[in-house]
């Protein structure tokens, strides 16, 4: 019941502060993007000139499977962006503000608080990725050739998880900080630094959550799903709520600290 | 250029460009009703409308102030 006001509440002010219109307009420019522009290479390239007379330009036709891996690779990196500043300020502007001390004089359970706020912004992030996917879906059948409804839904299934992942260590930044732009900064950083160590211990970290785009590729290229897929995607979970669990201590003992 | 402009297949470009246009209209709609802004608000007229697609974000995320 409380949480329902919260959550309620929390959708409000995000359709207040459009961001349930603008973000999924940027992730669907973000997916749509690169199909468009790769197709249209060849006459950009013409168009800008400088090349000497009688140059062919021999560009790959690409194949469905890798123009998704473009728009996953926009999303992996200004969308992951987008997603961090636009939840920067989620707990922690409350927190500077002093809403979130207005909020809490009524007995208001601190884990009811941040999964209220985390559920709004994953449902916010799951509905712009898949918006954004079903742009770079029409797009690519369109003019690359055909790409079943299916692998298409299962690729914003797996890759919404690591988005979900992005949020909770936005989130658990959230109550770190008090700052919005340092729970960014953080935010980012960590993404960076897990991809760092994905790649150095690649032979240890097998299941690693920036391995994700790794295996939604092979499942493209194989039509079916690696079994690793599966478990990294268990693992971003199991993260994701570890993250989520260290949130509402840190906000609990930062509070009762106050 | 008239025919690279011919070549355009505008069933194409058209609903990118209607998005883009959307979110340059709806940051301008929050503009005008903001009480105020970080920074003044011909600034980020300016921002929104010449810098396209991400004009409109860099208002969302640092032009609106927290009220």
């Amino acid at each position: 019941m409380q949480w329902m006001t919260l959550f309620r509440k929390e959708m409000i002010e995000n359709w207040r502060n459009k961001k349930w219109i603008w973000v999924p307009i940027v992730f669907i420019l973000l997916a749509s993007m690169d199909p468009v522009s790769n197709y249209y290479l060849p006459q950009i390239i013409e168009s800008v000139g400088g090349l000497p007379e009688g140059t062919v330009i021999e560009l790959p036709d690409f194949a469905p499977s890798e123009v998704v891996m473009m728009s996953l690779g926009q999303l992996s990196s200004l969308g992951v962006l987008v997603v961090t500043l636009m939840s920067m300020a989620t707990i922690a502007g409350e927190r500077k503000s002093g809403v979130l001390e207005l909020i809490l004089v009524k007995p208001v359970a601190y884990r009811n608080y941040i999964t209220a706020k985390w559920t709004v912004l994953i449902i916010l992030v799951w509905v712009s990725l898949l918006l954004g996917m079903l742009g770079s879906w029409y797009y690519i059948n369109i003019l690359y050739g055909e790409l079943s409804i299916q692998s298409m839904l299962l690729v914003v299934l797996f890759y919404g998880l690591w988005l979900t992942l992005v949020v909770s260590v936005s989130i658990f930044f959230n109550t770190l900080f008090k700052t919005p732009g340092i729970v960014a900064f953080l935010s980012i950083a960590t993404i960076i630094f897990m991809s760092v160590v994905t790649q150095i211990f690649s032979h240890i970290l097998e299941w690693s959550p920036n391995n994700l785009t790794l295996y939604i590729m092979e499942m493209l290229q194989t039509e079916s799903i690696p079994s690793e897929l599966i478990w990294t995607a268990i693992v971003t979970i199991i993260i994701s709520i570890g993250l989520l669990i260290a949130a509402i201590i840190t906000l609990r003992t930062k509070e009762l600290a106050n | 250029m008239q025919e690279i402009i011919d070549s355009i297949n505008w069933a194409i470009v058209t609903p990118i460009l209607i998005i883009q246009g959307l979110l340059a209209l709806v940051a301008l709609l929050d503009l005008a009703k903001a009480e105020s802004t970080n920074g003044s608000k011909w600034m980020w007229v300016f921002i929104i409308v010449l810098a396209n697609t991400i004009g409109p974000i860099i208002y969302f995320i640092i032009g609106r102030s927290r009220d």
